[in-house]
Formats: C-alpha cells, structure tokens, sequence
C-alpha cells in the first residue's frame, strides 16, 4: 500500500468518482420519475443530497470494524479495526476528538497530521489508508496497524538486548523516512523514540505528524517550540524562526546517541537545563564555532568559566565505542552545534558507515517485544511534543499552541 | 507547498476534464430544475470575481498572504464540485474555506476572528455562533475526503524567472494573471506548470503597455486578442525577420521544455475568455441575487 500508492489508490478513487456519479444520475432519474407537477421541497432534496453524499462517506467507514480501544489521550482515542471483506487484515482507526461544539474549529494538529500523511506514501512513513468521518461528527484516521510498539519500548527493556547491526538497521529506516519527508519539503519536528513505531515485519516507521509543516517561504518565520526538548537542537532552544530540515537530523542524531548508550544522551529539565546540558556535552556555542549564534533572539551568553570547547572525533569516539570511528564520526555529523554545518538527511544516507561492517540486520531478524499493541494505542493517542512516564513528567512544559495561531 | 505534484492528491483526484465538469454542473441542474429557474445565479466566472473579492476583503484587515487566499479559491471550487451552491450558504463556504485556507498555508487566524470578521461585512448571512463555522470547515475536510494541500502555479513563477531572465514587470503581471486564473475553472482542469507557463507566455508575448491594466480587465483582452495575431504570424513566418529576440528565446525554451502545449493554449483561451466576460461583471448584481437566494431558501439559518 504504502509503497505503490499510484496503483493502490487510484482505482478506488475513480470508481467512487464513477459510482457518485451513478449515483447522482439515479437520483435525478427518480425525481423526474415522481412527475414533474409535484416539484419536491427544498427540504426534501437537501435530504437526499446529505444521504448522497453521507452515503459515499458511509461506503468508508463500513470497509472498517472496530474491534476494540487501544488507547486515550486527550486528543484522540485509538481503536484497533480490521478490514470488514478482510479479518485477518488489521488497521488502527484513530479517532480524533473534536471539541465539542466545535468552539475552536479543528486543532492544527489533526490537520496537519491529515494533511501530510495524504501526501505522503514511503515504507518508512505509518500509511493512512482512509479518512471518514463518524456520525458524532468526528474525523477519523485509518492508519496502519503496526503491533510491535516502538523504539522507546525496545530501548528501555532492559531484557532486551540489541547490537550494532540491529542499530545500523533501525538508524537507516529511521533516516530514509525522515530523507523522504525532506525530499518532499516537510519538516517532522518532532522525531524520538515513541514516535518511531514498529510494524509485524520489523520495519520502523515515522509516525505523528501533529507538528509537522511544510518548509516556509525564505524569510517566513516558523515557531521554535516544537520537537520534544531532549530531541530539541540548539538552535530551537536559542529561539530561531528560520530553520531547516537539520532541525529533524539533530533529533535523529539524539535517537542514535540514545540507541547506543540506551538512556537519553542530553536529557534537560527545562530549556535552560537542556542548553547547559549541550552545551556540556558538545561544547559552548561561540561566534568562532558558530557564526551568528550571538544574534539569535534567546541567546544566552555563557558562563566564562565554564567554556567548554567544541568536541571534536575523540570525545565521540570515547562516549560511542560500539559504533566503531565510522559511527562516531557519522554521529558527531548529526551534532554540530551550527546548523549550518550538520549534515542533511541526504548526506547521511550517503556516509561511509553503512558500508562498514557488520550489516544491518535484516528486518525480519530485528529484535522485538509483544505488547506493542498498546504502546502503539498510547503513541497515536499523545499530542505532538508531550513527553510522557519520564522522570521528569512534572516539570515538562506543554507546548504552547496559542502562540502559533 | 509540501508533497510531491506527480504523486499529489491534486494531480490524482482533483483534475477534471471540461467534459466532466460540465457533466457534473449539468447533473446538479437536471436534479433540481426548480430552484435553477427559481433562483437564476450569474456566470459561474462572475460569480468566482465576486467570491474572490469577499476573500479579499476577509484577508485585508489580517494582511493574508495571496497563497491562502489561492488555497481558499481552489477549496470553493473543489466544494461546490461536490454541492449544488444552491443547497448552501455561499458567505459560509467562503469563510470557511477562507479560515481552513489560513491554517493549511501556515498563518492560521482565530476562528472567533474570523467570525467576527465575516460579520462585519455580511451581518445578514454569518450567525454570530462560530460552531456554524466549526461545522461547515468539518463539511468542507469531508467533501474534500481530507485532501488539503494545493499546488500553486507562484512557485513555478518564480523557479523560471532566472531561467528565462524575466523582468520583474513581467514577473508582476505573470504573477497577476496567475491570480486571475482562479476566477475560472483552470486550476480543476490543468496542473500548475502548464498554468505559470501560460502566465509567463501572456506576460511576455502580450505585454499589455499600460502598467495599469489590473481591475480593467477589457483592454488586456484586446491586448491578448491582437499579440496573439501577433505572434501566430510571428510563428509562421519563419523566413521573414522572425520574431523579436525575446520570443524566440521563450520559443526555443518551449520547444526544448516538455510542457503541453496544446494545454497551454487551451488555458490562454480560457483566460480571454474570461476578460470579455469580466466586461459584464455587476458586484450588485451578484449580491442581489445570492442575498434572495439565500432568503428564499433560508439557507442562512
């Protein structure tokens, strides 16, 4: 599906189009049927045209079963539903709540998540295979239903136990999907292990595009609270409102350092802790290292005493043996602290190593736990940014959204 | 402009051929004949002149960039491809479109705002409830089976002008009449390239001489009537002095490029098509008639 989306879809989409049309045809027929004397009511032919085109929408929602609740968060509930010709194919249907009444129209999030996931099909994307809306007048999303959780799960058990292979494979998966959604100019912004969900064959797959968007317009501003803030780069965190797709690549470099060492590598109670922290861990940005860095809006000036010195290959090497120089001097890429100096998506994908030994695993050999079909249950039903069950639940701040709109 | 065109929604499910268009236009009359000759509306065209300047209005007072208020123009289309205009509140769809237009381009408004704002200028037709509003936008995701993202012919505007060293008069009229095309059906029918390169053609080959020439749609038309001669006997006559260097080059561009040509002419008719009939356009005229439309079909409740 996700793969060959021009040949999935389309034969579906016309043959609505076409059956809509048969449709219209019969009702215009049966109207000139009822004698062309009695002219039917106003009313009576708005009803008819809401059942037709209730009946299209209709035709979506009765492909589908739900079986039962996965999860519940604020913003969307998630059942698990299979396919009603098919039972043994399994979807999730994630259930957007609509505040009631619609006081505030519907929230960025859902929109953006629908609109982005309509145009984007790769394997390492979560598909969405249909959209309908229910009669409580809720949207809801047919995604796909990947059983095996997350890579956060996966991290944290500690009964787990996964090598430089099983990493390398992960890594690459993770990288050509976020790759893919560069290649089609939008921006994730908020990539970490939970959102990185995993289907039965063990492929990974990018999910929660609540907080993406679409590159801007040269000289457009953008927010800077979004991405999750251990995955969140320096320049967010310095308040920059232009921005590039290294924003996601930082976030992918944390994923890796995390994947590695399996607890966060620069894990921040607050915005201010999280800058300290980077600034510890990969030095003190300065105008030399980082030109302009001094004139972004909530830069803050360090400490003198406390420089650290840009980190160069050695300190990768030391902090990340496993992956070998070649992994340490990819990762220190994904970490410059100057955009400007990071490595792209595509850059990555071409470094050397993924040529060196050993290979990835293959997807199917990948370790993996039961017990994913609630995490994914709670993964889909999060808002972008929330962090949750972390040590510092209290003190993470919830993304402001008023100041975005 | 996120997304690939070749594999867009837009590209797969939202292109029309005029044939189904008028299909579709047509099946909505058969199935209603009473309210059509209850209720006669304008030119479908002159109708899009005074829903675009609604917009305008609507997007004035918060500086809205042109692109959301393209984006709401192709979503009143793509609605009222689904829905007879008159089983609806137009000034609803019109706002609503203008409000999820805003929030897809990335410069969302507040939804009591833009109530408030519609208010202003069509007390007698918006409710003061924004869950109207809240509704209709929901009506409007569904009817367009959530397919949101719109491609814009500007971007390919801009892509050229260095390629076939543009003026930025040319650019600026290029770029008008790429803001005049959505007063027709041209962005159902064709997709964006074929749609900058006809802006561009028009802008370069016509070159109306009055900088001036906007709101006065009727000496462009002529303009384009007489340069297209122009150019016809420019294109023929290949041994004679041939045409000014500027026109070969775009010539040469299009013969090299693998655009559709003959979709380009197509769109070039379309478009003088729509000057002649600008001359007609009556924004009183379009009022009255959607105002007892509304009445008299309350539709505004």
């Amino acid at each position: 599906m996700a793969v060959s989306p021009l040949i999935s879809r389309s034969p579906s989409a016309t043959a609505s189009s076409s059956n809509a049309a048969m449709k219209l045809k019969k009702v215009a027929t049966q109207s000139s049927l009822n004698g062309p004397e009695i002219a039917p009511s106003p009313l009576s032919m708005q009803n008819s045209d809401r059942e037709l085109t209730e009946q299209l929408n209709d035709d979506v929602r009765h492909k589908y079963i739900k079986d039962k609740k996965l999860g519940e968060g604020t913003y969307a509930v998630v059942f698990l539903g299979h396919l009603r010709s098919e039972p043994s194919s399994f979807v999730a249907i994630k259930k957007i709540k609509v505040n009631a009444e619609y006081k505030d129209g519907l929230s960025m999030d859902a929109i953006r998540e629908v609109k982005y996931l309509q145009e984007l099909a790769h394997p390492n994307i979560i598909a969405l295979h249909d959209v309908f809306s229910s009669k409580d007048k809720n949207l809801s999303l047919v995604l796909e239903y990947l059983p095996l959780g997350d890579l956060e799960m996966l991290i944290k058990d500690a009964n787990i136990h996964y090598g430089v292979a099983d990493i390398k494979a992960w890594m690459g998966m993770l990288t050509r999907g976020v790759w893919f959604c560069h290649e089609n100019f939008v921006l994730h912004r908020d990539i970490k292990p939970n959102n990185l969900l995993i289907a039965s064959d063990g492929e990974v797959k990018l999910a929660d595009f609540g907080l993406a968007r679409s590159f801007a317009d040269p000289y457009l501003n953008m927010t800077h609270q979004v991405i999750t803030r251990w995955y969140r780069p320096p320049e967010l965190l310095y308040g920059a409102r232009q921005y590039s797709g290294v924003v996601d690549v930082w976030s992918i470099g944390m994923v890796f350092a995390e994947l590695i060492l399996r607890v966060p590598f620069v894990a921040g109670s607050s915005d201010l802790d999280q800058i300290s922290k980077i600034c510890e861990a990969f030095g003190t940005p300065t105008e030399a290292n980082w030109p302009g860095v001094t004139k972004l809006p909530n830069y803050l000036a360090p400490d003198n005493n406390h420089m650290v010195p840009l980190q160069g290959r050695e300190f990768f090497l030391r902090q990340f043996p496993t992956v070998g120089a070649v992994g340490a001097d990819l990762l220190m890429s994904m970490c410059a602290l100057d955009p400007r100096k990071r490595s792209s998506a595509c850059q990555i994908l071409q470094h050397g190593w993924w040529l060196t030994e050993p290979k990835p695993t293959n997807k199917e050999n990948l370790p993996r736990k039961s017990g994913g079909t609630k995490k994914m249950g709670d993964d889909l039903t999060r808002r972008g940014g929330e962090v949750d069950d972390t040590p510092f639940k209290n003190a993470a701040r919830q993304l402001d959204f008023n100041a975005m709109r | 402009m996120a997304a690939n065109y070749w594999a867009s929604t837009q590209r797969r499910h939202w292109l029309f051929t005029r044939e189904r268009l008028a299909d579709i236009r047509e099946s909505f009359k058969e199935r209603d004949k009473a309210a059509h000759n209850q209720f006669p509306l304008p030119d479908q065209r002159l109708l899009n002149i005074y829903f675009s300047q609604q917009l305008i209005k609507l997007g004035k007072r918060t500086s809205t960039r042109q692109q959301a208020l393209a984006t709401a123009q192709v979503y009143i289309k793509r609605f009222y491809t689904k829905n007879e205009i008159r089983q609806t509140n137009p000034y609803l769809v019109v706002t609503t479109a203008f409000y999820l237009a805003c929030k897809m381009e990335e410069c969302p408004q507040h939804i009591r705002f833009v109530v408030a704002e519609a208010r202003n200028f069509w007390p007698e037709f918006i409710a003061p409830d924004v869950s109207k509003l809240g509704e209709c936008e929901f009506a409007l995701i569904s009817e367009m089976h959530s397919q949101l993202i719109v491609h814009h012919p500007y971007r390919t505007l801009s892509e050229l002008q260095p390629e076939l060293s543009l003026t930025s008069d040319e650019v600026a009229l290029a770029w008008s009449v790429i803001n005049d095309h959505y007063l027709t059906d041209l962005p159902l029918m064709y997709p964006p390239h074929v749609i900058a390169v006809m802006a561009i053609i028009v802008a370069v080959v016509f070159k109306p001489s009055q900088t001036s020439f906007h709101g006065s749609a009727a000496p462009l038309a002529g303009a384009m009537r007489d340069g297209g001669m122009n150019i016809l006997s420019a294109l023929t006559e290949k041994n004679g002095g041939g045409p000014p260097p500027r026109i070969q080059k775009l010539v040469g561009w299009l013969a090299e490029s693998e655009v559709d040509i003959k979709a380009v002419i197509e769109c070039t008719q379309e478009l003088v098509s729509l000057y002649e009939i600008w001359e007609q356009y009556s924004e009183k005229h379009c009022k009255e008639l959607l105002g007892r439309m509304i009445k008299g079909k309350n539709l505004d409740k």
